[in-house]
């Protein structure tokens, strides 16, 4: 199988955790969210209708 | 024949680059980075809420001091959902289909959680070890049991990864294979093959993300245990 070629594994890890450490958590921690995440009330809101900038 | 279809696996290089490098950066373009205007455009309104839903309701049964490692988990959580998912789409290396990334995900951050585990309370770290109420004699057996499920979990971590992407993907060519050469021999059956293999291309599409969260939800566990 030529995923068991030991040849490229020590550069592969090196890359996919550059990329997992750096790329990533930047944009996840960039979203910013208004609310406290909290458990869902009984009522379901409902939802309005609103404008989506378009890009 | 059967071992020129695991060629689509070998880490492909097109004028000297190799191609996973492409694999592993070019997916984040997908993903803008968000501004701190309040409100964003649709696909980033989308990621935000899945983000957030998905990073809530794996820490809700971790209790807070394990909530630091929300940021690693979520990113987790993306990565291997998007690599998988792209890796479906023709002509596409997924990279996880290489046993190199997945066990080199899998064994530092389930080392990171028995490290942590150790650290902070060593003896119910230890005491996981033996199930309670096992009899007196079993005692020895069932440590030694324990600690080899310990250990195999990393491995089971990567393998399980690996294993379901390659076979995946090694299915949807064979069953592709099949049908192509059926075509002109005997096309009713080239036809339901043609159905199985989209069929199966269902499949693959939820098995990307139901095994990137598996693991994502498996190493939650592992530090839920560590923490209690």
């Amino acid at each position: 199988m030529p995923q068991l070629n030991p040849a490229p594994w020590f550069a592969i890890l090196v890359f996919s955790w550059v990329v997992f450490l750096t790329i990533i958590p930047q944009k996840i921690l960039a979203h910013n969210f208004n609310n406290e995440p909290t458990t869902m009330g009984a009522e379901k809101a409902k939802p309005e209708p609103w404008n989506w900038p378009w890009y | 024949m059967m071992l020129s279809f695991f060629d689509q696996f070998m880490s492909p290089t097109y004028l000297g680059i190799p191609l996973i490098a492409l694999a592993l950066v070019l997916p984040w373009t997908l993903y803008p980075t968000p501004t701190p205007r309040w409100l964003n455009s649709r696909l980033l309104t989308l990621q935000g809420w899945f983000i957030n839903r998905f990073t809530q309701q794996i820490f809700m049964p971790i209790n807070p001091g394990g909530h630091k490692w929300a940021v690693m988990l979520a990113s987790l959580m993306v990565f291997l959902t998007s690599l998988n998912m792209l890796g479906l789409l023709p002509y596409t290396f997924t990279p996880t289909t290489q046993l190199s990334l997945n066990m080199g995900l899998a064994v530092p951050l389930w080392l990171a959680t028995v490290i942590i585990g150790m650290r902070n309370q060593p003896t119910a770290a230890l005491g996981h070890l033996l199930p309670e109420g096992t009899p007196v004699l079993l005692i020895p057996v069932l440590i030694i049991i324990e600690t080899i499920s310990l250990f195999i979990r990393p491995l089971a971590l990567g393998v399980r990864l690996t294993a379901n992407l390659t076979a995946g993907h090694l299915l949807i060519q064979l069953i592709a294979t099949a049908a192509f050469v059926l075509l002109p021999l005997m096309p009713t059956v080239a036809i339901l093959t043609a159905t199985v293999l989209f069929l199966l291309t269902l499949l693959e599409v939820a098995v990307a993300m139901i095994q990137a969260y598996v693991f994502v939800l498996l190493l939650s566990l592992y530090l839920q245990e560590k923490r209690l």
